[in-house]
């Protein structure tokens, strides 16, 4: 099976984490919902490299912006649930805010003058 | 079957399960999305795949992740943990304050007394020499045929020894002496030595001030440059930095200070300056003469990675060497090397090992006994364990909580017999026992502390470990069941104690037989006959040197002088010199032969102790002369030579015949024996006397004199009269070793003193522990079994019945141990075997009275609760229960 890198992919690595914690901001879900909302949100930016989902969901649990629990999904089966904690929605707006000003900066970049 | 639907039968709390029940759920989630959208199963699960991208490497990732936080948490609990045992374990020692004082000063007695010997095993054993590579420094001696090792190399074997040595990379050579130093206040005597050009550098000694010495300075007649040691330095000069260019006059000779030595840097002996060893003819390999001539004390530093045995190889292939070039003065002779450390330990390292063993003995019983005030505890506080197992607490838990406490215990102990450690260190040190070598070096440090933390945490684990198995046992249920009132310790409880208890007299035991065997052997050293009378007389050192005494004629006639000013001394009945004093350890040996007789075989030792006395020495010592005469003024130095013989040299040179009038030989002269003397100790009162040879002061003449004083009354009472004497004659004569001669007996028994002392005490704490254990366990078995008794008095037992029953259980306890006990001193007897003297390991006596002092303590400290049991009321004690 060939690899099909796709130009989205590296972006989304440093983004990744914000991309979850948003996610999981309208409520708790397991990590086929997280990945299901980033493909919708993102023009499924992520079509390649699921996986890489979950070393992120668990780190994010480690630092304890995120919690976990094991819970029933919507077809009856086993299945671990995330939220965001306290600490995750306080980190939520601060990366929003820095990628904002991040996102400006690069923006203004683009439009200045030579 | 697929790879997820596989995954999804690891479903379990494994965190591998769970992470594969994580990804697997994804999986299949997308591909039902896909089949309905309408792919095919097959289509649908490629794409899955495909878009989840490398599944085992967030499988890893994830288990990694998983893996780290777990570990840390583990790691947080256990801290939270161990603070909270730690917390509750000082709140329960606090609530039970006479328990936690007992078992802490018990233990602080066995932890301190195994840190103070520690400390001094470690100061004078373990504890690096002040030398550099002092492990490769190795000490070449002179082996005789008949094994007689003589400390010294002549010279030229020296040299020989330097030159053709394939295992040294530098050897180096000194000599000692005693001399009489004036120019520094008070005339005084010092110890000084000559040393090669080397031996600083070898040593790896400094100067503090000045230089040491160059090349020139060790050549014939030029070594008249003095070092000082730093330590005498401050004594003598008060560490004046002026020293240096200072003129001395050391033995009559001038001596030019030029250096002094960095602070803690001398010799095995203690020397007090340095000067060159002036290199003459026979400082030659290739020479013959003076061969016999053995003075200099040789140190050799190894090439790295030299062993002991190629040392000695390489020696004894020199030794071959020279026997062959040199057969006149080498035949039959060899080297032998001892380690600088043997050198400098000797013979402390076995009795010092056998005091650590004896401690950890008594640290043992310290264990038995606070293990067993836990069980005791134990059984009061089984309601409260009970109540933390109701609410969620593990076995392990409890048992990790009991050990806590065990260990706090411990290591309070630990930090109380630190304390113990340092007060009983400075004591030992400050009363400087039996010149055990480098005592100074002794004091609680670094190793020391790691030691008794090492011991504390040990000491803990041990004690703890058996109460905590029997607390945590299987009772714990029934005691919550009967409303956390306690059950009572079961069978076994109460035999583990007994157990302890049997074990504990076992130990004392094996302590009390090795401590009533050294004070046996140590008896039977203060009652041999020394051969001398001790009272009432004293001994002094001078030693005659300079201008005034260049001749011999001058020494005679000045030692002559004192002895009749002495002897005008009001209350002085006998005064008389002698060059060795019984008892000393000192005074030299000489080969000698009785003319006529068949020469004994090469590989015989020939030697015989020698002294040089006036006319009135054995009336001075109080030793009885035998046969014969003794010696007169007639005996001079123009008269015929003469020699006085004690009896041990009649037994071993003068089997068949009468010695008196026989001629014996000597240094080449002839000597007619003319006396036979009774025999005097001269070495130590353990070893055999030894043949010993007198002969006339006048004839054979020395420059160092020990003067001996009987009075009527006390000798010392005399001292500044003497003095007066003395220095009325010669103001510049240090007067030195001024002491009574009982203080020569003493102190020739002084180690024997310090290791008896040390192990009776030891064994007395043992005894006392033991003693305690017992009181204990009867005092409980007696609250134990109140009941019991009272239905027995209740049907009529009388108060002597009971009173016998628990006394009798105390002493057969006690007697098990014994028999135990017995059997493991006999065992261990051999460790002591040759600090013995005029008694065998299994000594009945001994082992009786052992024995009978154990029984008798049992009886003793069970005394108190048998009486408590006889005083038991049967109707209320029946009422309670």
């Amino acid at each position: 099976m060939g690899e099909i890198k796709t130009p989205g992919q590296d972006i989304l690595r440093g983004t990744l984490d914000l991309l979850i914690l948003q996610a999981l901001s309208f409520g708790r879900a397991h990590g086929y919902g997280v990945a299901r909302w980033i493909q919708q949100a993102t023009g499924d930016a992520l079509a390649v490299g699921e996986g890489t989902l979950y070393p992120a969901l668990h780190r994010l649990e480690e630092r304890k912006w995120i919690s976990a629990s094991w819970g029933t999904s919507e077809n009856n089966r086993q299945a671990k649930f995330y939220a965001l904690t306290k600490l995750g929605r306080a980190r939520l707006e601060i990366e929003t805010d820095n990628w904002r000003r991040y996102a400006a900066a690069v923006f203004a970049a683009l439009k200045a003058a030579p | 079957m697929s790879r997820w639907a596989r995954f999804r039968r690891f479903f379990g709390p494994d965190p591998a399960g769970d992470v594969d029940v994580e990804l697997s759920f994804h999986l299949e989630m997308r591909i039902r999305e896909l089949v309905d959208e309408g792919e095919t199963p097959a289509r649908a699960r490629e794409i899955a795949l495909r878009r989840f991208g490398d599944y085992d490497s967030s499988r890893n990732q994830c288990l990694e992740i998983n893996e780290r936080r777990r570990r840390r948490m583990t790691r947080t609990e256990y801290v939270t943990e161990l603070r909270q045992d730690v917390g509750y374990a000082l709140r329960m020692l606090r609530r039970t304050p006479g328990f936690t004082l007992v078992a802490v000063v018990t233990l602080a007695l066995g932890i301190g007394a195994n840190s103070a010997i520690f400390s001094v095993v470690h100061g004078v054993l373990l504890a690096s020499l002040p030398y550099r590579d002092a492990g490769r420094l190795f000490q070449p001696r002179m082996l005789y045929p008949d094994g007689t090792v003589y400390w010294a190399l002549s010279a030229p074997d020296f040299v020989s020894v330097r030159e053709h040595s394939r295992v040294f990379e530098q050897v180096e050579a000194y000599t000692t002496g005693t001399f009489t130093l004036l120019g520094a206040g008070e005339p005084q005597e010092i110890r000084g030595a000559r040393v090669s050009a080397g031996l600083f550098e070898l040593v790896g000694w400094r100067v503090a001030l000045g230089r040491g010495f160059v090349p020139e300075e060790h050549r014939p007649g030029q070594g008249t440059f003095a070092v000082i040691d730093h330590g005498f330095w401050q004594r003598a000069f008060g560490g004046d930095r002026g020293v240096l260019g200072r003129k001395v006059l050391v033995g009559g000779n001038p001596y030019t200070i030029v250096g002094v030595l960095a602070a803690g840097e001398r010799l095995p002996d203690v020397v007090d300056m340095y000067a060159p060893l002036e290199y003459d003819e026979t400082f030659s390999a290739t020479t013959a003469t003076r061969r016999r001539a053995e003075y200099l004390e040789v140190l050799g530093r190894t090439r790295p990675g030299v062993t002991a045995v190629q040392v000695d190889d390489d020696l004894k292939r020199i030794g071959a060497q020279l026997q062959r070039d040199f057969p006149d003065t080498n035949d039959g002779l060899t080297f032998t090397s001892a380690s600088l450390r043997a050198r400098i330990i000797g013979d402390v390292q076995r009795p010092l090992l056998v005091l650590l063993g004896a401690v950890g003995l008594v640290l043992l019983i310290a264990c038995a006994n606070v293990a067993n005030l836990l069980m005791a505890r134990a059984s009061v506080r089984e309601g409260e364990l009970a109540v933390r197992v109701a609410m969620g607490a593990g076995r392990g838990r409890l048992l990790r909580q009991l050990l806590t406490e065990a260990v706090v215990l411990g290591l309070a102990g630990g930090a109380l017999g630190l304390l113990i450690a340092h007060w009983s260190t400075r004591a030992l040190v400050a009363a400087q026992p039996a010149d055990i070598p480098r005592l100074e070096e002794v004091g609680v440090n670094g190793p020391v502390a790691l030691f008794t933390l090492a011991v504390a945490l040990v000491t803990g684990l041990v004690f703890g470990l058996l109460p905590a198995l029997q607390a945590t046992g299987g009772r714990l249920q029934r005691a919550l069941r009967e409303g956390g009132r306690g059950a009572g310790p079961g069978r076994t409880a109460h035999r583990v104690r007994a157990g302890l208890v049997v074990a504990e007299m076992a130990l004392s035991v094996v302590l009390l037989t090795g401590a009533g065997l050294l004070i046996r052997s140590f008896v039977e050293l203060t009652r041999v006959n020394p051969g001398f009378k001790a009272e009432q007389a004293m001994a002094f050192r001078i030693a005659l040197q300079g201008d005034e005494y260049a001749k011999g004629q001058q020494i005679r006639d000045r030692v002559n002088q004192f002895e009749m000013r002495l002897r005008a001394l009001p209350g002085v009945t006998s005064v008389a010199a002698t060059t060795v004093l019984p008892l000393s350890g000192q005074g030299g040996l000489i080969d000698f032969q009785v003319v006529g007789a068949p020469p004994p075989p090469a590989n015989v030792n020939r030697e015989i102790g020698i002294a040089s006395i006036t006319p009135e020495y054995f009336t001075a010592i109080g030793t009885p002369l035998r046969r014969g005469r003794g010696f007169t003024t007639h005996d001079h130095d123009k008269a015929p030579a003469v020699a006085i013989v004690n009896e041990a040299a009649v037994r071993r040179w003068f089997k068949d015949s009468d010695p008196l009038g026989q001629q014996v030989e000597m240094s080449g002269v002839r000597r007619e024996v003319i006396g036979v003397v009774a025999d005097v100790r001269q070495r130590h009162p353990g070893q055999p006397v030894a043949p010993q040879l007198y002969t006339p002061y006048a004839q054979r003449t020395a420059r160092t004199v020990r003067i001996v004083v009987r009075s009527a009354g006390d000798p010392i009472a005399l001292a500044p009269a003497i003095r007066a004497e003395i220095r009325a004659l010669d103001p510049n004569l240090a007067i030195t070793d001024f002491s009574p001669l009982e203080q020569l007996v003493t102190r020739s028994v002084a180690r024997p003193r310090f290791y008896t002392a040390l192990l009776a005490l030891f064994a007395g704490v043992a005894l006392a522990l033991a003693a305690t254990g017992i009181f204990g366990v009867m005092s409980y078995a007696v609250a134990q079994r109140a009941r019991e008794i009272s239905i027995r008095m209740a049907l009529g037992a009388r108060t002597g019945q009971v009173l016998r029953m628990v006394v009798g259980r105390a002493v057969a306890l006690a007697a098990g141990g014994a028999l135990l006990g017995i059997a493991g001193a006999m065992a261990l007897g051999r460790v002591i075997q040759n600090q013995l003297f005029g008694v065998g390991v299994a000594d009945p006596l001994t082992i009786g009275a052992v024995v009978l002092v154990l029984l008798g303590s049992a009886a003793l400290a069970s005394f108190m609760p048998a009486r408590r049991a006889a005083a038991l009321d049967p109707a209320s004690a029946l009422r309670e229960s």
